[in-house]
């Protein structure tokens, strides 16, 4: 049954050209330069410190580190990082 | 950031959460909608946020589901800022009174201007206006509208030609034009009076002249009654000789002959009149107006007249050179009263020469006295009574006629 829904969603987002973030449930990130990390569509804050940043996703977990964190802003499925972004790192799990 | 940028007006709060893994109790609000920023984590245990003022009740409400301990740093924007204000007693009081006292200021003259007239006429004015309770200090809406002050000025001062009176703000323009009494230049030409209307003299009063009709005598227009000419007479008796060595002795006739005038009349009079009157019953309401809304402030009493004539004035509150939204609205209710009279022939007739009497007064002038005659014929046409009466009048007939000396 899960098989069947992922590839269909595979279909969907390489036919149809539907924004893959939003058929796959996976989190779009964008930064800026190293100062700014924009994160939408995750599902939940893990943990939050000066250095580090994890937030979950479908499978796994993403985590952010680097220097003097601020979440600039929290909405329910996004999150702005501010400070000095060092590395990028998605963990599956 | 769009989110948090009309936070100054709803107002935010700087909170601090105390625990284990505190960033997670933000996390927790964020799922429940709640936005938070400018998160900071100071240690392992203290967690610092900013929400929003309305989110705060369901903030606590979800720490009562957790172990985090809460507690509120610093509180921003313009609720805040209005409660410490308004903690502040002496200040509000300050405020209001001050509030209060422009607005008094704003409804009270400050200056007369009156322009265009001469001295003297402005110090009648002024007169005028501060026995109508229209001076510097006055409150403005015990005064009435300009047109009233226009009108009663105009009745006061029989001097004035026009009078513009204007509201500006604080003062009142006033412009006036004064009726400059032009004199009708004496005709001083040699000149006859000739007789305008036909009618019989009964009294006469000549000035200077000769007159050449006496009392009872029936004249016809353009007969002359009294000549400038003083040799006449004894011009056709002397010689011609004599006549040349005379100087032509001309004058301008002068006087008055009242004579006895008819007139028919013709005046359509209806049976029946419907007319409203007033009986005089009435009740003054006073209203506070703002916007729409009116708040009865006196007479609440219901009127309960079957007809009725109502009489609104609306005078405005002013703030500074601004019309406030505010008015004080007087409304005077007058009982009205349906008038139907059915007349009578008698009455009837004696309208008709009522009527008629005025009809010829207005057109023979005031000096001429009217007394009716009788009534020539009456005939009923569709609800209205035709008659034709007839009227004799003493008047003065006279009519100047400029004797040309045939130079």
């Amino acid at each position: 049954m899960n098989k069947w829904k992922q590839r269909i969603e595979n279909i969907l987002t390489q036919h149809l050209e539907l924004p893959s973030d939003v058929i796959l449930e996976l989190p779009r990130i964008t930064t800026i330069g190293q100062i700014h990390a924009y994160i939408e569509n995750h599902k939940g804050l893990i943990l939050f410190s000066e250095s580090e940043l994890r937030l979950r996703m479908k499978d796994g977990y993403l985590r952010i580190t680097g220097e003097n964190f601020v979440l600039k802003m929290m909405l329910p499925e996004e999150i702005l990082l501010e400070g000095k972004i060092k590395e990028l790192a998605f963990i599956e799990g | 950031m769009k989110h948090t940028q009309a936070i100054f007006f709803t107002g935010s709060v700087k909170i601090k959460v105390t625990g284990h893994h505190p960033e997670l109790f933000f996390g927790l609000c964020a799922r429940e909608g709640i936005t938070v920023w400018n998160v900071i984590k100071i240690n392992e245990t203290q967690c610092i946020g900013n929400v929003r003022l309305s989110d705060i009740s369901t903030i606590k409400r979800l720490r009562r589901q957790t172990v985090y301990k809460l507690s509120f740093l610093s509180r921003k924007g313009f609720p805040f800022l209005i409660q410490r204000v308004l903690h502040k007693k002496p200040f509000v009081a300050g405020l209001l009174l001050s509030i209060l006292f422009v607005t008094f200021l704003s409804n009270i003259v400050w200056d007369i201007e009156v322009e265009n007239v001469p001295p003297e006429v402005e110090a009648k004015i002024i007169e005028k206006l501060d026995e109508y309770g229209i001076h510097p200090g006055a409150v403005k809406f015990t005064i009435g509208t300009p047109g009233d002050i226009q009108q009663r000025l105009l009745d006061d001062l029989p001097e004035l030609l026009w009078v513009g009176v204007t509201e500006k703000g604080t003062t009142y323009q006033l412009e006036a034009v004064e009726k400059t009494i032009v004199e009708e230049p004496e005709q001083s030409g040699p000149r006859n009076l000739v007789a305008a209307k036909k009618g019989v003299i009964v009294d006469m009063f000549v000035a200077k002249g000769l007159p050449l009709v006496e009392v009872n005598d029936f004249v016809t227009p353009g007969q002359v009654l009294v000549s400038g000419n003083l040799n006449e007479n004894q011009g056709e008796q002397e010689d011609d000789e004599e006549k040349q060595d005379k100087p032509k002795n001309f004058v301008a006739a002068e006087g008055e002959v009242i004579a006895e005038t008819w007139y028919e009349v013709e005046t359509t009079v209806p049976l029946k009149a419907n007319y409203q009157t007033l009986t005089g019953e009435n009740e003054t309401k006073f209203k506070l107006q703002i916007g729409k809304m009116k708040i009865p402030v006196w007479g609440f009493k219901k009127v309960d007249y079957e007809q009725v004539y109502k009489e609104t004035t609306r005078k405005p509150l002013y703030f500074l050179h601004w019309t406030l939204p505010i008015s004080i609205v007087e409304e005077q209710w007058n009982e009205q009263a349906p008038y139907n009279e059915k007349r009578s022939r008698k009455k009837v007739r004696s309208e008709a020469v009522k009527q008629a009497t005025k009809q010829l007064q207005t057109e023979l002038g005031k000096d001429a006295e009217i007394a009716f005659q009788k009534v020539l014929h009456e005939r009923i046409e569709s609800g209205k009574v035709k008659l034709t009466l007839y009227f004799k009048a003493k008047e003065d007939i006279t009519k100047n006629q400029p004797i040309s000396q045939g130079d």
